[in-house]
């Protein structure tokens, strides 16, 4: 094993780019938190050492192996949401945290990146020039499950998350146009089945969306409020910590789901546009990796994992900017929130890892 | 070929010393997968633009807009609470009404420090620092400027010792609420229920709709039943905010509006006269209009004072609301489920009358017990009864004739009737939680305990002992029933709703009127079993009933015995005879006799609904009065 190669097979600009998101978020928490008056940036920071540590870790084995353990890997995702529906901790009527007494994990988080190893592994496996629709039902069956289990926390945006990540595999594996078409067609079919089996709240989520002004006491609240706060930031915005929507507490949740609007509104257009950009650098970066690949497993982990974070981008702040109705799906690195950190710093870190064993690939 | 190249795409390394199976992209699938991601990396690109074209509209081109509009954001709006709806009895008295009360809250935005500030409210407040605590973090979502309400309903000790330390304690404030007040006392706390905080659950209900977390709604009885109409709806008050989030003046107030009141059938003074006279027992106490099912009256006992909940129950209150001896917290009048006993003969007579299997004189001798195979079956009275027809089998409560009833029937015509007479199903009040009691059948029998039917069980059934079980409301709807001619009503707790007639007895008109002279002579006859009832200058009619808790070999008459294993009471009465106008149901859970225990307490809510019936003494005057003047003019 050479380490000097594996070393220089290290993605540097991908990880430039992640420190500079983190660099960007811890900012970012430091006025949410003063806002607040809860010490989130701090936490966070913990959160980040403790998860970039996790990234070296990860960085130190082959990944080739976790193909080996998918299913343990698979046994631990189920086990931990049936825990949390068990013994879970409720707030505000949904259970998804498992208290750790130091930490609450919320298993939805890492139960994302477990799938996707999983899929991949499992897709890798079956080896398929094109998947046609009975191809399908293994994997749909595997996904199917810890959808239902997040579902029911009631989590609906890590649930859809899970299957639009499934999809996004899907589609790197090739899917015939007629299986493509049908699944679609089915989907058209099942969405007043899924307005039906909606919970009221959700479904008064959706009609908000549609209609915010409707009730702007109520939930209408959070997207009119948001929209304010990022408009009103402009080119340059109001400053650091002088971002009168959060600092005067109008805007909820700014530490979590709606940091993205805080940031928008104390930095403005400029601001906002460089955070996108140096995330869609860095995802860009991840699909080279992809791309480059030769091993399957590797790839669809790749692009898996790419995907997670990627439909995360691109959901919150679709959300914080009102394209989107409000789901609880955090912008990765910048929302506060350990499970979410760290999950996010692992799958980078496999990221990686893929892209520094590339060379011993190609060696054997 | 393929197969070779399968060979080099598909091998099997080993790395770190573990197997590894690995499957290479061929080069067709090479060329796909360049083509897959640079469709990815299109639509990453749209993504990226629809983003940055969304942020160009909202920040630049509408960014003065948006701007004006957080400038003008510095306007707030504050929630004002409506007062909730009254509740009064049926001649206007009010039950509960609203009455401004001291809440202490925390303004986080206030506060510098707050495990010191907890530190310091607690012992004040007689809370502990995790009950604060507690209560910060359930408000953690609200914004900092609003008061996280800590003691609700302060008393004025609380109150002195915080106001006298309010520049001490920064970002502690006092803020004014309306709140139940009970002038009377707690009355009919289990009809009536209580208020608390509002749960998350109940917030996702349509009937919680107008309710936001900390608002106190109703969680039981009346106040959860007609929530909607009492909460009425909130108002606001429009405030501007400096930039530091000071009030700088009040823009707009729109009023809430209060919630409407409810009258209630309930009448205050019978309902009290019930109250104080279960004060020392336990058990349930309920008094029907027999002409149209109101109800006058329904208490249970041990009662419990409402206001605790909307403050917050202690641990030590919440031990003695969950006592599993006493229950306060169960609505014994709908709730509880007892042997009705004797009072369970006025079927069984009415039933042997329409079945032909008596007739009003024909007569059984009783010897103090009865044969059924090997199996003997006492009566109440050791020695027996003697000759006995149906008059004195009432009036005396006569087992040995009804058991003799009860086998000739058999226990398919008895279940008929007891159903009939509305036992074994909810009499349809309208608050949650009514219990629908048990009428048994050889069917049920075989179900629930894979046995069939013994005849024996017959026997007992016959006296309302064994597997039957009803509520107090349930007795009391049955005497109403006997009372009016038949007629089932549905009980109704409020004023002004049309009487709801749900059914009417099975048996002939005849019947009950030969039945209601021996149901007087229970307690005008020198033998009834319930003499200590009698009033003087109204006829009543009624039935003792006696449950037992569990089986005696010999009756036991002994006082030490231990409470719990005593006989329930029970009693069931009208008045006055000829046009009943009440109906009073009465269990004393191990009171003993229904005679003696359960009978004053009927007389005592009777009484009082009696002397309400006289004309008051100002009127006396005044018609006196008019008399006299009447006599000059002659």
């Amino acid at each position: 094993m050479d380490k000097k190669r594996l070393l220089k097979d290290l993605d540097l600009p991908l990880l430039l780019c992640l420190f500079l998101i983190m660099a960007l978020g811890f900012i970012n928490l430091w006025s949410a938190s003063a806002a607040s008056g809860y010490p989130f940036h701090i936490k966070q920071l913990q959160w980040y050492l403790i998860g970039t540590g996790f990234m070296c870790a990860v960085c130190s084995f082959d990944y080739r192996k976790l193909s080996n353990y998918s299913g343990y890997i698979y046994a631990i995702t189920i086990l931990l949401l049936i825990i949390v529906m068990v013994a879970g901790k409720k707030v505000s009527g949904s259970q998804r945290w498992i208290s750790l007494g130091f930490f609450n994990l919320q298993p939805s988080e890492p139960a994302k990146l477990l799938m996707v190893i999983v899929i991949s592994s499992f897709l890798a496996r079956e080896d398929k020039e094109q998947f046609g629709l009975t191809d399908l039902i293994k994997p749909s069956l595997l996904v199917f499950i810890p959808f239902i289990l997040i579902f029911k926390q009631p989590d609906l945006g890590t649930g859809l998350l899970i299957l639009i990540i499934f999809a996004s595999l899907v589609y790197f594996v090739r899917l015939k146009w007629s299986t493509f078409v049908t699944i679609f067609a089915f989907l058209l079919c099942a969405i007043p089945l899924a307005w039906k089996i909606m919970k009221p709240y959700q479904r008064k989520r959706i009609e908000i969306f549609l209609n915010p002004e409707a009730d702007p006491f109520g939930g209408g609240w959070h997207v009119i409020q948001s929209k304010i706060a990022v408009g009103s930031g402009g080119l340059y915005g109001k400053g650091f910590m002088q971002g009168t929507q959060a600092q005067l507490n109008f805007l909820p949740e700014v530490h979590t789901d709606f940091a993205f609007s805080i940031w928008s509104e104390e930095w403005g257009f400029v601001g906002a546009v460089i955070l996108i950009s140096i995330y869609f650098l860095f995802l860009l970066r991840c699909l080279n990796i992809a791309q480059n690949t030769r091993d399957k497993f590797g790839s669809y982990l790749v692009f898996g994992i790419t995907a997670m974070i990627f439909w995360q981008v691109v959901i919150n702040t679709f959300m914080v900017l009102g394209l989107l109705p409000v789901v609880g799906i955090p912008l990765p690195l910048i929302s506060y929130g350990g499970s979410s950190v760290i999950t996010t710093l692992l799958g980078t870190g496999l990221i990686l890892n893929v892209k520094l064993r590339r060379s011993l690939f190609q060696g054997s | 070929m393929k197969k070779s190249e399968d060979k080099k795409n598909n091998s099997k390394i080993k790395v770190f010393g573990t197997k590894i199976r690995l499957k290479r992209f061929d080069y067709k699938e090479l060329d796909q997968r360049l083509r897959l991601v640079t469709y990815a990396r299109l639509f990453l690109f749209l993504c990226f633009l629809l983003i940055c074209t969304r942020l160009w509209y909202l920040q630049i081109l509408k960014g003065n807009q948006f701007k004006a509009l957080s400038e003008k954001n510095s306007i707030k709006y504050i929630r004002l609470q409506p007062y909730r709806g009254n509740i009064l009895d049926c001649s206007g008295r009010l039950i509960a009404g609203v009455e401004p009360s001291f809440n202490i809250g925390i303004v986080l935005k206030d506060v510098k420090n707050v495990e010191w500030l907890i530190e310091r409210l607690a012992p004040l407040l007689q809370l502990s620092p995790t009950d604060i605590r507690m209560k910060l973090v359930a408000s953690k979502n609200q914004p900092s400027y609003l008061p996280i309400i800590v003691r609700r309903d302060a008393t004025w000790e609380e109150l002195s010792k915080v106001e006298a330390r309010l520049f001490e304690l920064p970002g502690v404030v006092v803020e004014v609420a309306p709140s139940r007040q009970y002038p009377f006392g707690p009355v009919a706390p289990h009809l009536l229920g209580y208020l608390g905080e509002v749960s998350l659950e109940q917030l996702r209900q349509k009937k919680f709709a107008n309710s936001r977390p900390g608002d106190l709604v109703g969680k039981s009885g009346i106040e959860l039943r007609h929530q909607e109409e009492l909460s009425g709806i909130s108002g606001y008050k429009m405030i501007e905010i400096d930039a530091r989030g000071r009030l700088v003046k009040v823009l707009k107030i729109k009023k809430p509006q209060p919630g409407k009141d409810i009258q209630l059938s309930l009448n205050l003074d019978i309902q009290l006269a019930a109250e104080e006279a279960l004060s020392d027992k336990v058990g349930a106490v309920v008094a029907l209009d027999p002409r149209n099912g109101k109800i006058l009256a329904m208490a249970s006992s041990p009662k419990f004072d409402p206001k605790i909940f909307a403050r917050g129950v202690t641990k030590d209150e919440w031990k003695e609301l969950n006592n599993p001896l006493l229950t306060p917290l169960v609505n014994k009048a709908i709730q509880g489920q007892y042997s009705p006993g004797s009072t369970f003969k006025i079927v069984m007579a009415s039933a042997g009358l329409n079945e032909h299997v008596i007739s009003p004189s024909s007569t059984f001798f009783c010897n103090g017990s009865f044969k059924l195979g090997r199996r003997r079956f006492r009566c109440w009275k050791k020695g027996g009864h003697g000759q006995t027809n149906l008059y004195k089998a009432l009036v005396q409560s006569c087992d040995v004739y009804f058991y003799n009833i009860g086998l000739k029937l058999g226990v398919d015509r008895i279940s008929k009737y007891a159903k009939g007479f509305g036992l074994g199903e909810k009499t349809g009040i309208d608050i949650k939680g009514e219990k629908s009691g048990l009428v048994p059948t050889r069917k049920w029998k075989l179900r629930r305990f894979k046995e069939p039917w013994q005849k024996g069980e017959t026997v007992n059934y016959s006296i309302g002992q064994g597997f039957l079980l009803v509520t107090p409301i349930q007795l009391a709807r049955l005497i109403s029933a006997v009372a009016n001619g038949g007629k089932l009503f549905r009980p109704e707790y409020l004023l002004n709703t049309e009487p709801n007639l749900q059914g009417i007895v099975p048996v002939k008109s005849w019947i009950l009127r030969t039945i209601i002279p021996a149901l007087k002579g229970v307690i005008s006859d020198k033998h009834g079993t319930a003499r200590k009832c009698r009033i003087e200058g109204l006829e009543i009619a009624g039935k003792t009933g006696t449950a037992q808790v569990i089986k005696q070999k010999k009756r036991r008459e002994d006082e030490k015995m231990a409470w719990r294993y005593k006989d329930h009471a029970l009693f069931v009465a009208f008045a006055p005879v000829k046009n009943p106008k009440i109906a009073v149901a009465v269990v004393i859970e191990h009171g003993g006799h229904g005679g003696s225990a359960a009978a004053p307490v009927a007389r005592a809510v009777i009484d009082r609904w009696f002397k309400l019936q006289m004309p008051k003494p100002s009127t006396i005057i005044e018609q006196t009065a008019q008399k006299e003047k009447a006599k000059v003019h002659g």
